[in-house]
This record gives structure tokens, sequence and C-alpha cells, in this order.
């Protein structure tokens, strides 16, 4: 095949036609995961080095920090996943019973801006970086973790991944994945730390057991 | 501004520059580079991670026409649609007919060099589209009409003042001068836009063959927002930022935001193949990858110049400088500036375009112990200046006559040993009446240009003599 910029590529790297490919280097270990409370333990420090705010309940004190954020954060309007462990917890109904008005997570981006809150429930979770890694569906819409002022990401500890190499594996077939470590911020202005410049202000993560 | 140079006046550049601009640059890169030491220390493995990265570069760029094919046809299987820019004008064209097909007039941008590297907002703006810069310290830099002072944080130069004044001006708006309400009213401004766009343009900062996909590292979420709310995404990106696999994006994510700012990761890492799959998910409708030449591919041919392309834009060569920190990012008088501006301007513009730049260092390598790709830039700057004395293809010399003369003898006298011995013995006793307590106040034009500056060390001893009384040879 001819083309331009691929000729003039082969033209300077001195051949006429691509060469057979050399092995690629090798890339040094991956980091190794310690016990499972110990990286709980560390995901929830480093996404507080963050700014984030972070937690580890039972599923029995979900009310509870509910009601605790609906109030704090003055949520009136959420948009949230519809994955079957947020359905379990029932975070929905709980959110209604608050007062909160659901917007279906696939409204338009006008309609989730609107949104105070974006419930998720994280595909991937990196402790060593304090890093969700989250995928893309019809049911995980993109926007719901960044038009709304403050995300709600639920962490289920299947979820904690030791390396990057390890989410790589299992995400890179996928077509879109977006890591997310902490809460949107800049220090564009005279390099003070800004939070919610443009993603959520704020960003809430709940490590629930079983 | 960043229109294609055909000079660049370093010198007068950097007398020309506020002095306001080094004081804030010292602030930003004394802060980062404390930040990025503490992530050095807390990881062992941080010297193999480096040797992997420049490894994998090196590799992919030997390879590059195989890599880019696999990206081509990956980017395509998942949907996208790939074009192919020799220069900056073809990227410019590719972009304003996709916009023109779509019948774009708003545009929404990511911080990105490889768009400011080919003017596409000057390019969108003459044709009727408004192209808007989301990142913060872009947005700010792109309302007060200027180029960016770091590569990482573009307004450092700005205090807050200025910012608040500007925003008043520009944005109808009472802007307190205090950074939280500040960006604030950035927030306000920019979500509208957001919303509105009809294309969302961004660079990237790797792109995975494996699967054909761009990654795009941001803190502030603006990448997001202009790769998911509009239903085009445009991205322009070197044929340079292709890497093999996501084995390969690991080891490189790990160092970059590292180097960068000294943080763990950046805040947001979007890893984009194709457009979306599914109505309900959101994100664009049409995704289209513009790979751009412009004078890379031609680095390849030259085995030390080459090292130059496994740049990953972290600025940490800028941060420790001593030259780029006394002088700021303007002085390079192109989209990059620093170590790796001074050996890629060059490369790409040409030496008589960017003759002066190869001389702006000192040589003390401080670049090329953190670049977290290990580019040896002190070579690379020493093998660009013997280019400007002899030429490359752009041109012929770029120096004066005398330079050349110098050059040519210097070089014959030290590879000469009897010239060399003479020369040893005739410059002490030459020198001798001009010389004042171990010192030469004055030298004979050319070379009063250093004794303008600074006093020349007397030509003092005999180098030979002094190596054989210090180190007689050993007996083996």
């Amino acid at each position: 095949m001819s083309h331009p910029v691929l000729d003039e590529v082969r033209r300077y790297l001195g051949r006429g036609q691509s060469a057979p490919l050399a092995a690629r280097p090798a890339v040094p270990p991956a980091r190794q995961a310690n016990s499972t409370s110990e990286e709980i333990e560390l995901l929830l420090r480093e996404i507080q080095a963050l700014s984030g705010s972070a937690a580890h309940m039972a599923a029995g004190d979900l009310d509870a920090a509910l009601v605790r954020l609906v109030q704090e954060q003055e949520i009136k309007k959420a948009c949230l996943w519809s994955t079957p462990r947020l359905a379990d917890l029932g975070v929905e109904r709980r959110l209604q019973d608050l007062g909160v008005q659901i917007i279906p997570g696939q409204a338009d981006k006008r309609s989730l801006a609107q949104c105070d809150l974006g419930v998720t429930e994280v595909d991937f979770a990196l402790p060593e970086t304090g890093t969700l890694g989250l995928l893309a569906s019809a049911k995980k819409p993109r926007a719901v973790s960044l038009l709304p002022r403050v995300h709600l990401a639920i962490v289920h500890p299947a979820a904690l991944r030791a390396d990057l190499q390890q989410v790589f594996i299992e995400a890179k077939d996928q077509h879109y994945l977006v890591f997310i470590s902490g809460p949107s911020r800049t220090a564009d202005i005279e390099l003070t730390v800004t939070l919610g410049v443009h993603g959520p202000k704020a960003l809430v993560v709940w490590v629930m057991d079983d | 501004m960043s229109e294609t140079p055909t000079h660049i006046e370093f010198g007068e550049y950097s007398r020309r520059v506020p002095p306001n601009i080094p004081a804030a640059v010292q602030q930003a890169t004394a802060r980062f580079l404390e930040h990025r030491q503490a992530r050095v220390d807390e990881m062992p493995q941080w010297e193999d991670l480096r040797q992997a990265a420049s490894d994998l570069r090196l590799h992919t760029l030997l390879h590059l026409d195989t890599y880019l094919e696999k990206l081509e046809s990956r980017v395509s299987a998942a949907g996208g649609v790939v074009h192919w820019a020799r220069d900056a004008a073809e990227a410019c064209e590719i972009v304003l007919e996709i916009a023109r097909a779509h019948k774009v007039r708003r545009a929404v941008k990511v911080k990105s060099m490889a768009t400011e590297e080919i003017g596409l907002n000057q390019a969108l703006a003459a044709a009727g589209i408004q192209a808007l810069e989301t990142d913060l310290g872009e947005f700010i830099i792109q309302l007060a009409g200027t180029g960016p002072s770091h590569i990482v944080a573009p307004a450092v130069h700005l205090t807050k003042e200025e910012i608040a004044a500007l925003f008043s001006e520009k944005l109808g708006v009472q802007a307190p001068a205090d950074p939280v309400q500040l960006t604030e009213i950035a927030h306000a401004a920019l979500r509208e836009k957001f919303l509105e766009a009809d294309m969302g343009i961004s660079g990237g900062n790797f792109l995975v063959a494996e699967t054909g996909t761009l990654v795009i590292v941001t803190n502030e979420g603006n990448g997001r927002m202009c790769t998911t709310l509009p239903d085009l995404h445009v991205a322009v990106v070197g044929i340079d930022k292709v890497i093999p696999d996501w084995e390969s994006l690991a080891v490189l994510l790990k160092l970059l935001a590292r180097s960068a700012t000294g943080v763990k990761i950046s805040t947001y890492t979007s890893f984009i193949s194709g457009p979306r799959a599914v109505e309900g998910e959101g994100g664009p409708r049409e995704f289209h990858l513009v790979l751009l030449d412009n004078g890379r591919s031609r680095l390849l041919q030259d085995p030390l110049g080459r090292e130059t392309l496994k740049c990953i834009r972290c600025g940490c060569c800028l941060n420790v400088c001593p030259v780029y920190k006394n002088v700021g990012g303007f002085a390079y008088g192109w989209f990059i500036s620093g170590p790796v501006g001074a050996i890629f301007s060059p490369q790409i513009l040409g030496v008589e375009a960017a003759r002066q730049l190869p001389f702006a260092s000192t040589l003390c390598g401080a670049c090329a112990d953190v670049c977290p790709v290990k580019i040896p830039i002190p070579e690379i700057l020493l093998h660009l200046r013997q280019r400007v004395v002899e030429g490359d293809e752009f041109g012929g010399p770029a120096v004066a006559r005398v330079v050349q003369v110098g050059a040519k003898t210097a070089a014959l006298a030290f590879g000469t040993p009897w010239l060399y011995r003479l020369g040893a013995r005739l410059l002490p006793w030459l020198s001798a009446p001009a010389q004042r307590q171990g010192w030469l106040a004055a030298l004979p034009p050319p070379a009063n240009r250093w004794t303008k500056v600074r006093p020349f060390p007397a030509f003092a001893a005999r180098f030979r003599q002094w190596w054989k009384g210090r180190h007689p040879r050993k007996q083996p």
C-alpha cells in the first residue's frame, strides 16, 4: 500500500517496506497486592489525599450515609447507573425516599448537567494511586460521573486490582475506559489548588462489603 | 500565536522577557520538582521504569511504520476514521473539512500541543469557527491573546489580579482577585460552552496500536467534557505518540504524571477506542484521528536526533533547566520550550530558523538526569551545535563566517597533537601582558563577547605537563 506519511517514515528509516518486528522490550513486574483489608485501607487513604471523601461501610450503614450526603451536599436531583449491585442496594429508592428527584442516566446532557449527584459502581479500583476505573455502556452512561456536582462511587472489594497492568489486561478490549483519581482539580491560577473546575467538585467513595 | 515561526531569535526574545515571568516560573517548577522527588523516592523501581520506557519508545520509533499501520487498522475497526497529514497546512485542512461537513460553528478544545504546533485555532477562526480552549490555564491565555509560559502550567506567569482584570474585561463579570472565585467564574462560563459545542478537539498523550486507543490525561475534567459531550470528536496527534500495547502504556503512565507535576496519577485518564458503541452511553457519534507528521519522520534518519521523538511531554526537563527557569517559555519562540524545545524546534524547522536554540543551554545535564524516557538532551544539543556550524538539509551553516573559521581552527588544533602543544606553549606567553592575577579582563573580537560579561581565566598551565605530573602512568 502506498501512503505519503508511511512512505516517508520508511524512507527515513532506510527501507522500502516494514521490517520484521523485533521483540518488544520487557516491562518491569507489576505491583503485588497486599491483603484485601490493607488494600482497602490504602485506597481510602489515597483518595482522601486527593481531596476525595472515602469510607468503608457495611450495607446496613447505607441509609445513614445517604441521609448525611443528601443533607450536607444539598442534593435535589440525582442520576444513577443501572447496575445490578446498585439495584440490590436500593440506592435509587432510598434517594427517592429522601425527596431526591431521579433523572434517568440516559437523559440528555443538559438534564444530566442539572443533577447534583451522579451515582456509579466502579469496575476497577487501584489502591496505590486512589484510582477508580469506569467502563461505559447503555446502563453505564459516561456523563453520570462527569456532569453532576457530586460523584458518588460505590466500590465492591472484588473491583480491587493491585496494578495498572491487571486493569489493562481486563479492559483493553473495551471501547471506553476512564480513570478517576479524586475530584476535578486545577492549580492554574497562582498554583492555588481549586476543586470542581469542570468535573465534579466532590468525589465520595464508599467501599461496601458484600 | 504559534504560527510556524520562520526565525526564532532566542537571544532577543529572552531579553524582552519581563522579570515577573522567571519569578513565577521558578515558583511553579520548584513545587513540581519537590513533589516529583517525593514520588521518585517512594518507587524503588523508578530507574527500571525509565529504562523500560526508553527502550519501549525507541523500539516503537524503529518500527514506527508497522505500529502506525496497526493503529490505523484498529482505529478503523473500532469505527473511527483515520486521516494522515504530512504537514501543518494539511492537518488544518483536514480538520476544517470535517468541521464543514458537519456544519460546525462552535468547537471546544482540550489543551493540545499538536494543535498549537499547527496553528489550528487560527485556521478555524479564519473559517468562522470559534475554537475555545477549555483548560483553565489555556482559557486564560487565550483571553489574554498570549502563548504558554510553561507546557504544563501555561498561565503561571499571570497573577490573580491580572486574571481578575482580564475576566472583568473579556467576560463582562465582576471578578475578584481570588483563585477560587476566578475558577468558579471560568467554570460557569465554560459549562455552557461544553453543552452547546458541536465539535470537541483534542490532542492525545498516547495512541495504543494494539487496540487503536487514544489516551488523554487531564486534571480538570475538560478532556472528558470535550470528548464526551459534543457529537463529534477530532483528535490531532503526532505520529510519534504511538506505542505498541497496553503493557507499554502502563509503564509510561506510571512515569508521566510523577515526572510532570509530581502526582502519582493525573485526575482523569480517558481511554477512547472509536466513537460510542450504543446510543445510551453518551459520547461522540463520530471519532476522527488526524495523524500528524510535520517533519517528525525526517528525524528518524538520524540515530541520535530520533531520540527526541521519545518525548512524552511531561515538562520535567523544563523544571530542572537553569536556562529555562531564567527566561520562561516565550523565549523559545514556538509551542515547545525548555531543553526539549531546544532540540525539537531546530530539527523540525531547520538550524537556520532556530540557530540559537542549541546554544540556549549550559550543558549541565540535569535534563537528561530526570527525563523519564532518557532522552540524551545534552548530546543532541552538541550534535545540533555542530549542524548549526556545518549546515543541515534545510540550508548551509547558520553562523557567522568568523565562528565557522573559529570552530574549524579549534577542531584542527585540538585534533593535531603538535599544533595543540604549540598553542599550549604560545598562548600563556602571548597573553602574559594582558594578564591580571590569573585573569584576562579583555580579549580581542570576537572573543570579547565573553570578556564583556566576565573575565576569562588566563592560560596558566600546560595541561599535558600537569597531567604527567599528577598521574604517573601506573604499571600494569
